[in-house]
């Protein structure tokens, strides 16, 4: 698909309005991974076995280095990670309201599901902005491509044999009933904003379009699997991306800076390439 | 044929036994046992570094300790299999034990873990003395625990770097992140020395391992080593080494640790999981593996029916 809209430019080119809707597009980006990724650090040392513990540690850390590339970008607008995370206010974030639920211990069917609905999001989404007049949006969809294929490869396979054991289906079907409104959230508008982010072809489809793209994909593979799909549902509230989060994740927020506040520290570290850990 | 243990012993050698030798059982035993403390180890590091990816004051920081705890259990993963190679126990047997406070595992992990600052006493001087330990375990007789020590010890090597960034960084902190991590040396420095176990005229295990090759350098020597390397970098980073226990310098490269000024009564109970943080870790661990186990018997089921869609994947 070629896109009709001129290139933005270099991030110091950007006009006030084209700032506010790259800004937009990023930070549900940026916060989004970051905070799936922090969730499915839950399971680090608590999966089910070494081999599955081992895979759901690279998709935390795909996840984070994703969040990474993300807020770079909006560094590169003039903010810093401090104040993006650290020291930001938890009302601040835009992350859809599916990635911040807390997962209740040993529910790994949550843990396959709430992948498995994200990652099919997540590729729908990426696709959208291949080719974005944004080019630091474009190189970075670039970069994280291949990675999530290989999520989605495994959240399939997951729920395939999942779906083979009737205690197991059983979890799985009220993982989907719980998850799937939050996960409409995704689809979910950040505000005004949304209508210049299309205009401008940052991003070259609607919310409506992937949304029923995401559900139609969703709807099939679960469905072949057996499962119910509450297609008729709406998104849950909080949705998140207006800014308005459930509890549980100011209690994370509230977690993840502990040390940074405890320490009373006023930068968070960059290693750059000191030491590549 | 067997092997009997006078040839075992005279044959003892870097990488000299593998799979494909009849080796005694009481070789194997002892291999198991070093094998699966080892990989216990491991787990149970990797369980108590697990807050810190979420409590990391960065990004980069979080990713570090993700994938250093990453790294951890997939070292427990290659060493039970190292330790299945020899017949006597079953990965299985090894992690139930493991849940149910059977499996032994390092003294230095059985200490809870409360604060940030904390984080190099593990990943710079537990991690550093355990490197000193696994360097020598590459030519162990036994050669897939040589073999797994290949790509553990270049890991270690890593997290080392981790724990020395994170010290470093602290130590060029303010002067109350200094503090806190002074605060937190002195009570980890005496665990950290009895990392190396009793002095060597008082090790139980050691003669039949180090004669039948699987060990190749006493607690003394590592301790030595140790010292000589890790007391010189704390001092640089700021940090006063403890008055006790005491340690006395012979000047020619090696010390003395003043063994009565160690707790050994605690060390002992530690060893057999009976301390308050051991039962807390053991505890803490087996009910977060006892919640999953459905899972656990969903894959069993289906690999005993054969009728795994791709069991290869799924995992």
């Amino acid at each position: 698909m070629s896109t009709t809209n001129a290139d933005l430019g270099d991030p110091t080119e950007l006009s006030e309005d084209q700032q506010r809707a790259v800004e937009a597009q990023l930070f549900r980006l940026a916060d989004d991974e970051l905070v799936q990724a922090e969730r499915y650090t839950f399971w680090q040392v608590r999966a089910p076995t070494l081999e599955s513990d081992l895979a759901v540690s690279n998709n935390a850390q795909d996840e984070l280095g994703h969040a990474r590339l993300w807020y770079d970008a909006i560094q590169q607008l003039g903010y810093t990670e401090e104040s993006l995370i650290y020291e930001s206010d938890p009302d601040d974030f835009q992350h859809s309201t599916l990635v911040e639920l807390p997962f209740e211990e040993g529910d790994w069917a949550d843990a396959v599901v709430r992948g498995y609905l994200y990652d099919v999001a997540e590729e729908i989404r990426l696709a959208a902005l291949e080719e974005s007049t944004y080019a630091p949006i474009r190189d970075r969809t670039d970069r994280i491509q291949g990675e999530e294929e290989y999520h989605l490869e495994h959240a399939r396979s997951w729920l395939e044999r999942m779906s083979l054991d009737d205690d197991a289906s059983e979890r799985v079907q009220a993982a989907i009933d719980k998850l799937y409104p939050y996960a409409l959230t995704i689809f979910e508008p950040v505000g005004d904003v949304e209508s210049d982010i299309e205009a401008l072809g940052i991003r070259t489809r609607s919310l409506d379009e992937m949304r029923a793209d995401w559900a139609e994909r969703v709807d099939s593979f679960l469905t072949e699997q057996g499962f119910a799909v509450p297609t008729d549902t709406e998104p849950a509230t909080p949705v998140g991306r207006d800014n308005d989060h459930t509890d549980h994740w100011h209690s994370l927020h509230e977690e993840m800076t502990s040390t940074y506040r405890n320490l009373g520290r006023d930068t968070a570290t960059r290693l750059m390439d000191e030491d590549d850990e | 044929m067997t092997m009997d243990i006078e040839t075992v012993k005279e044959r003892a050698g870097s990488r000299e036994f593998n799979p494909t030798d009849d080796m005694p059982e009481e070789y194997r035993k002892a291999a198991t046992r070093m094998l699966e403390f080892h990989a216990n180890s491991e787990i149970m590091g990797a369980y108590l570094e697990r807050p810190f990816i979420r409590k990391a004051p960065s990004i980069e920081r979080k990713l570090a300790f993700s994938a250093k705890v990453q790294d951890e259990i997939g070292h427990g993963q290659m060493l039970y299999r190292a330790a299945e190679s020899l017949g006597i126990k079953t990965r299985e047997e090894m992690l139930d034990d493991l849940a149910n406070g059977d499996g032994k595992f390092l003294n230095c992990f059985h200490y809870p873990m409360e604060s940030y600052v904390e984080t190099p006493m593990i990943a710079f001087f537990v991690d550093g003395a355990a490197m000193r330990r696994q360097a020598t375990l590459k030519k162990s007789s036994w050669e897939p625990y040589a073999h797994a020590m290949d790509k553990i010890c270049f890991e270690e090597g890593m997290h080392v770097k981790h724990g020395e960034s994170i010290l470093r960084e602290l130590m060029n902190g303010s002067k109350r992140e200094q503090e806190m991590v002074q605060e937190a040396f002195e009570e980890w420095w005496p665990r950290i020395l009895q990392f190396f176990g009793p002095s060597d005229d008082a090790s139980t295990h050691h003669d039949f391992a180090a004669d039948v090759g699987l060990k190749t350098a006493t607690n003394d020597e590592l301790r030595n080593s140790f010292l000589n390397r890790y007391m010189e970098k704390a001092k640089n980073y700021g940090l006063e080494i403890p008055d006790e226990p005491r340690i006395r310098d012979n000047g020619d490269g090696t010390y003395e640790v003043v063994e009565d000024d160690l707790d050994w009564d605690e060390f002992f109970t530690v060893s057999k999981n009976e301390y308050e943080g051991s039962i807390q870790q053991i505890n803490g661990r087996r009910e977060a593996q006892e919640a999953v186990q459905w899972v656990r018997n969903m894959m069993d089921g289906q690999t005993t029916a054969g009728n795994s869609p791709k069991p290869q994947a799924a995992d």
